[in-house]
């Protein structure tokens, strides 16, 4: 169902921008959105390619493949469940998804990722970069890196939110904006679903608040005059960014939605994060991580998957439903990636365990071609036999799909650093 | 009565190496007759007591794991993770029929001592009680919740009768047993054996765990619950093996065992023909069998199997056992 707010028009997703802003500024904060940045022609075409934002689902510990979008019914390896059709012809996935087998036409699957890591640590590394770090340089990870990208320099609202609430493999793969500095490190939340000490203090009251902040600024503005500093800059940044992140603090209550919308993602932790994601990406985020742990099925496969997956596709299906109802898909990617898949070989305590040499992925939205699949896996699903797709290739698409030039170079000093490894390219036909 | 066998004189007879897992399996009424439901999602026949012992498709009518095969009325009543059941005549070699039984997967099937009814239990939460010559529903029986407190699908285990036939119990993911009258349909009792269930909210936020098994007593006065026991991380079946044993008068638990030695899931009890003995089996990466004395509530002998066991059956004297799981096949005699 179309936005009541959006008639599609460029103009009008400006407006909607405003209206989000302004809605935001009457009960969160008057510094919020920027609405003057808005207001400049010059900066119109700029704004549309800082709109794309991404949500991602992190599947930490490794969601298996074969019980999800890679099934493999009636192989030795192939578990349990059935396949079910989709809304792409010839294409099916595991029974346990039947909400996205509807979906799947919006979906971009990639089947074939051979990653070669099937360590949770460095694996986890791996695919937040995609790339391996250097003995001396620490890459950023693609949420630092679509901040930088994304986020606008005027902007108050944090530019990259990771939620990973579970302890397992937390410290696997943090978010790290590596070489790009504290600027774009992640506001990290891990004990609830709200961001600790962003709450003014109690003993300091509205009034003092504002006005020290005034003091704040009259002093450096009589500082700065005469003198010319990109320090003094990033000081004064620095400063509107916290309170701009202290009036953030609405964008993660749910109690904001309506109860139908709040029931509609469920009442799991994991359905609760993804519609504060929803929230936070709507009001401008670049990048938010939602980490569901833990995915290391060694023992119990099956029912491991046969508990979470149904959870995964409710969630995966009510967030694509509510960005395309807010007209919201085509600026927005969802994407699902893990450190890795799981064995095809099933154990003896009926588990399937680390396993990178096969495995799957989805992007949904922005411009990733929905109802594209790419790669293939053997009968068995131990090897990828067609289209194989590594780190650096993925995450070059991913980019490709932002809008983002995956051959951009940063710079450490005088050294050139591409986004991605050199040579790697992005798959053109999964890019719309 | 024929003299019951001591835990310490079982030996191990026979070991088959099979492709498969194999998740249940059931004696007929042929000496050295038993019947297998596989992961390949076909049941096997073999006669045991042959000098080689081949298994034989029976057939491949399910379309996922065979786990639970039972044999009444001259059928061998199947269950698979498909929710169908399928009768197969064993003596004419024929498919009997097929019912859609249950909406989620069939976990167990066995039949009542008479062999007039056939239960299954499935994730729908529901046990059916069959009349095992027609293949007709006779009761449904519901009292277990089907979601967990933390709004995950739980699972129906664990389905048996007592030894008169009168009674039947049921276990689920969280522990849950309830005690049915099979006549009436109506619950007598029920229990409650949290321990053997492990929701992690913290690090993982996942479950594992459940009753998986019960077993009544021969003379109808206990029931005994097997699981696995709490688990740090859940990620491997680490737990120890637990078995609960509760009266079936008041509901009450009787005794707590957890191996000291293994760890894993207890997939299946058993009392001894007296009651003096209950004989538990399952496993994690490796299987073991372990002998619980009942009146000194404390293990009488505890070994390996080769495998993760899924299953097991006995004659009624306890003459053969057949240990069924990881692609083997184990039978122990007593010398």
């Amino acid at each position: 169902m179309p936005s009541p707010f959006f008639c599609g028009s460029d103009a009008h997703r400006v407006s909607r921008r405003g209206f989000f802003g302004a809605a935001a500024a009457a009960g969160v904060a008057a510094d919020m959105t920027g609405l003057n940045v808005l207001g400049s022609p010059a900066l119109a075409s700029e704004l549309r390619r800082g709109q794309k934002r991404v949500i991602l689902l992190w599947l930490a510990g490794g969601s298996s493949q074969l019980e999800t979008f890679d099934p493999k019914p009636g192989a030795p390896t192939g578990g349990p469940f059935r396949a079910i059709q989709t809304d792409v012809p010839g294409l099916q996935i595991s029974e346990l998804m039947p909400k996205m087998a509807t979906r799947m036409k919006d979906v971009c699957l990639i089947r074939g990722l051979n990653t070669r890591n099937g360590d949770h640590g460095s694996g986890a590394k791996l695919m937040m970069r995609g790339r391996r770090d250097e003995p001396s340089l620490r890459y950023p990870d693609l949420g630092a890196v679509v901040a930088r990208e994304m986020g606008r320099a005027d902007s108050q609202v944090p530019d990259y939110v990771t939620f990973y609430t579970q302890t397992e493999g937390r410290s696997f793969a943090p978010g790290d904006s590596g070489f790009l500095g504290a600027r774009y490190a992640p506001m990290e939340l891990t004990t609830n679903n709200t961001p600790e000490f962003i709450r003014r203090l109690d003993s300091i009251t509205e009034t003092d608040h504002r006005e020290r902040a005034e003091l704040r600024n009259m002093l450096g503005r009589d500082f700065v005059r005469g003198r010319t500093s990109d320090a003094l800059g990033s000081h004064a940044e620095a400063y509107g960014r916290v309170r701009g992140i202290m009036g953030s603090e609405r964008l993660f209550d749910v109690s904001q939605e309506s109860q139908r919308t709040r029931d509609r993602y469920g009442p799991t932790q994991f359905g609760q994060q993804a519609l504060i994601a929803r929230r936070l990406v709507e009001a401008g985020v670049p990048f938010v991580r939602v980490a569901r742990a833990w995915w290391d099925s060694h023992g119990q496969n099956f029912e491991t998957h046969q508990e979470m997956v149904p959870e995964l596709d409710h969630v995966m299906a009510t967030l694509i439903d509510d960005l395309k109802e807010r007209n919201l898909l085509n600026d927005v990617m969802v994407v699902t990636l893990a450190e890795f898949g799981r064995t095809p070989g099933i154990n003896a305590s009926l588990g399937r365990d680390h396993f990178a040499s096969a495995w799957s992925m989805t992007m949904t939205g922005a411009s990733a071609k929905g109802g594209a699949v790419w790669g293939r896996t053997d009968p068995r699903g131990q090897t990828v036999t067609h289209e194989e797709v590594n780190a650096a290739n993925l995450f070059a698409t991913i980019y490709a799909a932002l809008g983002i030039s995956p051959h951009k170079n940063y710079y450490v000093g005088s050294r050139p650093i591409p986004l991605v490894d050199p040579g790697a390219e992005p798959i053109e036909a999964l890019v719309k | 009565m024929p003299p019951v066998p001591t835990p310490e004189s079982f030996r191990q007879t026979g070991d088959h190496n099979r492709p498969v897992i194999t998740f249940a399996v059931a004696l007929g009424d042929r000496p050295g007759r038993a019947y297998f439901g596989c992961s390949d999602f076909k049941v096997y026949e073999a006669d045991l007591g042959a000098a080689k012992v081949e298994f034989k498709e029976l057939h491949g009518t399910h379309g996922s794991y065979v786990t639970g095969v039972a044999f009444a009325a001259g059928c061998v009543v199947s269950g698979a993770y498909d929710g169908k059941l399928v009768w197969w005549n064993t003596a004419e070699n024929r498919h009997v029929r097929t019912v859609d039984a249950h909406g989620r997967w069939v976990r167990k099937v066995v039949a009542s001592p008479d062999g007039a009814l056939v239960a299954s239990v499935a994730d729908d939460m529901v046990c059916k009680l069959w009349d095992a010559e027609t293949g007709r529903v006779v009761k449904e029986l519901r009292g277990h919740a089907e979601r967990t407190p933390t709004h995950f699908p739980s699972m129906l285990y664990g389905v048996t009768f007592s030894h008169d036939g009168r009674k039947l119990a049921t276990c689920d993911k969280v522990g849950k047993v309830v005690i049915w009258d099979v006549a009436s349909g109506n619950q007598l009792g029920a229990c409650e054996s949290p321990g053997m269930y492990t929701w992690d909210p913290v690090q993982r936020l996942h479950s594992i765990g459940g009753a998986r098994t019960v077993a009544f007593s021969p003379d109808g006065t206990l029931l005994a619950v097997g699981g696995i026991g709490k688990i740090g991380n859940i990620d491997h079946l680490e737990g120890k093996a637990r078995v609960e044993v509760f009266t079936v008068a008041d509901g009450r638990s009787q005794w707590v065992f957890e191996s000291d030695r293994y760890r894993g899931l207890v997939n299946k009890l058993q009392f001894a023909p007296d009651g003096s003995w209950l004989l538990a089996a399952g496993g994690a990466g490796e299987g073991q069998f372990e002998f619980l004395d009942v009146a000194a509530k404390r293990p009488k002998r505890q070994d390996k199997l080769t495998m993760h066991t899924h299953d097991f059956a006995a004659t009624p004297d306890f003459g053969t056992v057949v240990y069924v799981g990881h692609n083997r096949v184990v039978v122990h005699k007593p010398a």
